[in-house]
């Protein structure tokens, strides 16, 4: 057993194991927390697949910034038991049934599915200067013409967050005008 | 190409205009403008696209052939339509009437890739770029609750099944190692298929199923559609629609062609269901906006029968089912966004107190309802002969016909609601000269597909 599978099996229990902790944990804050260990446990698998730039990514985009955005919006919705809506348990049992099949196959999809061998010579493939060099020649319409779709996300912040004259206040500003 | 990056330029204008233009009016006569505009770019487009040499773009990442270019030009030719006819209604929704035009634009764009897609990269972009702006749409009316929950419920629905169709495009890939469409079909085989391609195919029909509203996934569809400002799902139940069926139809019979009997009983049944669920729940409907949601559901039911059989008459089929039901359902939504009152009480007395639109109604809901001479007749026969053709799926013809017979109930009882019932329905503007113009223009084109449908073929 070389140091590979060593590092191999320590991040994938920790990932699964985290996984697992992100959806049974009963706070919600607990869970934000699991994921971002979920996130750092799928770097380090990016880091033995050789592609360290994505690892780097991984870890300031998803565990760094869009996990603060999470904990930021789940501590500001005050989520707790009480507000917890309440599953019939017909729901659940189809709930469990759906999933458990969706397990099922996923999991005889891939006993038999063939593995490929990754190259370990290749050291610098994940490089950025290599993935820019893919990115620019052989992905770059799909690159530049992402920017369309982050045109009509970024339209879509100011038409949805611009007050409209006539638009009903909420609730904590109409205490705030009553007072 | 060029339509692609058109449709974008004049997004990017139209939000320069609303910046500088303080008029509503001339934003919307600007749009209008700009939309025929790139109906001109994309005939351009078709003309200058050899008949018979598809051209590769961008290291095969597009494939740019005559008959998506035609669909382009017709999908575009339908929404200069709807611009024309309902975009005076845009500056009633709410204060950002230019960046609503500018987002239309912007799903045109993603309709184009989806019509030209190569790769699962660009179907997935093309998809995600349709779907946005959509959201956006739908919680476009601000003061109305209903709006908010049908963006809020469209969005976070639509996200989940974007991450269905993102496992699917994985395991495909693990199958075949590529993303190319035309490299798929060559290393899939029916006898030595990995079974990690077959739950690939199982993740995307459910995701794209999900975004044309095939049951069991349809259930966002009544409350968004219902939800959304009217104007915005006249568009998002039609051109949005026949889009998402065209990339659905250019993936499984390019990329799955070998795989047929894996995946076409499968849709046949999801066929079968979204005709049951559709036509059945809208017979119960008080609302018309409501029965006008499931009957895009019904009518996703027979645009699946063009992805069902897998021969050159369903190409046939959906190009006329696309250009038939999107003219018609965009007409009915016309006259429906003049009425204050949308259920079926309000359209009382209709014939009495404005004949012109209780007249031009009843061109649609014909079509709709597949009656001869009508557009939706032929779109109806051409669907069901492609699925006679395929064979062995009669049962699912006798089943359409069917559930095509229950359908003319809930079509009629508008038209009876119009005709023999008296009340005084009540009328949000007045139908001026332009209006009555454009709706006769649709209802030509209504006709018009139903006499000649081979118009609509003739550059395929």
């Amino acid at each position: 057993m070389d140091i590979y599978s060593i590092l191999f099996w320590v991040l994938s229990v920790m990932a699964v194991g985290c996984a697992l902790g992100v959806i049974l944990s009963r706070n919600p804050v607990n869970s934000v927390l699991f994921l971002i260990l979920t996130f750092v446990a799928i770097s380090g698998h990016y880091i033995l697949m050789n592609a360290q730039f994505l690892a780097v990514v991984n870890m300031i985009v998803y565990a760094g910034a869009i996990m603060v955005l999470f904990l930021f919006v789940i501590m500001l919705m005050n989520l707790n038991a009480d507000v917890e809506p309440q599953k019939g348990q017909m729901v659940q049992l189809a709930g469990v049934i759906s999933g458990g099949v969706l397990f099922l196959i996923i999991l005889a999809a891939l006993k038999t599915a063939a593995t490929i061998e990754v190259n370990p010579t290749s050291t610098d493939i994940g490089l950025i200067g290599n993935l820019g060099k893919v990115l620019f020649k052989q992905y770059i319409l799909p690159f530049e013409i992402s920017s369309v779709l982050f045109l009509s996300a970024m339209i879509g912040a100011v038409v949805i967050g611009k007050k409209e004259p006539g638009q009903d206040l909420p609730r904590s500003e109409e205490k705030a005008v009553q007072q | 190409m060029n339509a692609i990056i058109a449709t974008t330029v004049f997004g990017i204008l139209m939000m320069f205009i609303g910046l500088m233009v303080n008029n509503k009016k001339t934003v919307t006569s600007l749009a209008a403008v700009f939309f025929l505009g790139l109906l001109g770019v994309n005939i351009y487009d078709l003309a200058t696209v050899p008949a018979d040499a598809p051209q590769m773009m961008f290291n095969n990442m597009l494939r740019m052939d005559h008959t998506s270019m035609w669909f382009n030009t017709l999908m575009t030719g339908c929404t200069a339509l709807y611009i024309l006819l309902m975009g005076k209604e845009f500056e009633k929704v709410g204060t950002h009437v230019a960046e609503y035009f500018a987002l239309i634009f912007f799903i045109l764009c993603g309709l184009y890739l989806l019509s030209t897609f190569n790769t699962m990269l660009m179907l997935f972009i093309g998809i995600e770029i349709m779907s946005i702006p959509q959201y956006i749409l739908a919680g476009s009316d601000k003061r109305n609750l209903k709006s908010s929950e049908a963006s809020l419920k469209y969005f976070l629905m639509g996200a989940f099944s974007t991450g269905i169709l993102l496992m699917g495009i994985t395991l495909l890939y693990g199958a075949s190692r590529s993303f190319n469409i035309q490299d798929m079909v060559s290393v899939l085989h029916s006898e030595s298929l990995s079974p990690l391609a077959l739950a690939g195919i199982m993740f995307i029909v459910v995701a794209l199923g999900f975004k044309v509203s095939a049951a069991p996934m349809h259930t966002w569809t009544p409350d968004v559609y219902d939800g959304t400002p009217t104007a915005f799902t006249a568009y998002m139940a039609t051109v949005v629609k026949a889009g998402v069926f065209y990339a659905f139809m250019r993936l499984f019979h390019v990329a799955f062609a070998n795989l047929g009997e894996h995946w076409i009983l499968i849709i046949a049944i999801i066929a079968a269901a979204t005709l049951l669920v559709g036509n059945v729940t809208a017979v119960f409907q008080q609302s018309v906006k409501r029965m006008l949601a499931y009957s895009s559901i019904a009518q996703a039911g027979f645009m699946l029968f063009a992805v069902i059989a897998v021969n050159n008459t369903a190409w046939n089929a959906i190009m006329i089912y696309a250009v038939a039901y999107s003219v018609a359902t965009i007409g009915v939504f016309s006259v429906l966004i003049k009425l204050k009152d949308y259920t079926y009480d309000g359209f009382n007395g209709l014939a009495q107190k404005n004949p012109f639109l209780a007249f031009v109604a009843t061109i649609f809901l014909f079509s709709l309802a597949g009656i001869p001479l009508t557009g939706g007749f032929m779109a109806k026969y051409y669907v069901l002969t492609a699925v006679v053709e395929q064979g062995n799926l009669l049962w699912l013809v006798i089943f359409a016909l069917l559930m095509a017979a229950i359908s003319v109930y809930y079509y009629f009882r508008v038209i009876i609601a119009m005709y023999f019932k008296t009340g005084e329905p009540e009328l949000t503007s007045p139908v001026t000269m332009g209006d009555k113009v454009m709706m006769l223009v649709t209802c030509a084109i209504v006709i018009l597909a139903g006499i000649a449908p081979q118009i609509l073929l003739s550059h395929m």
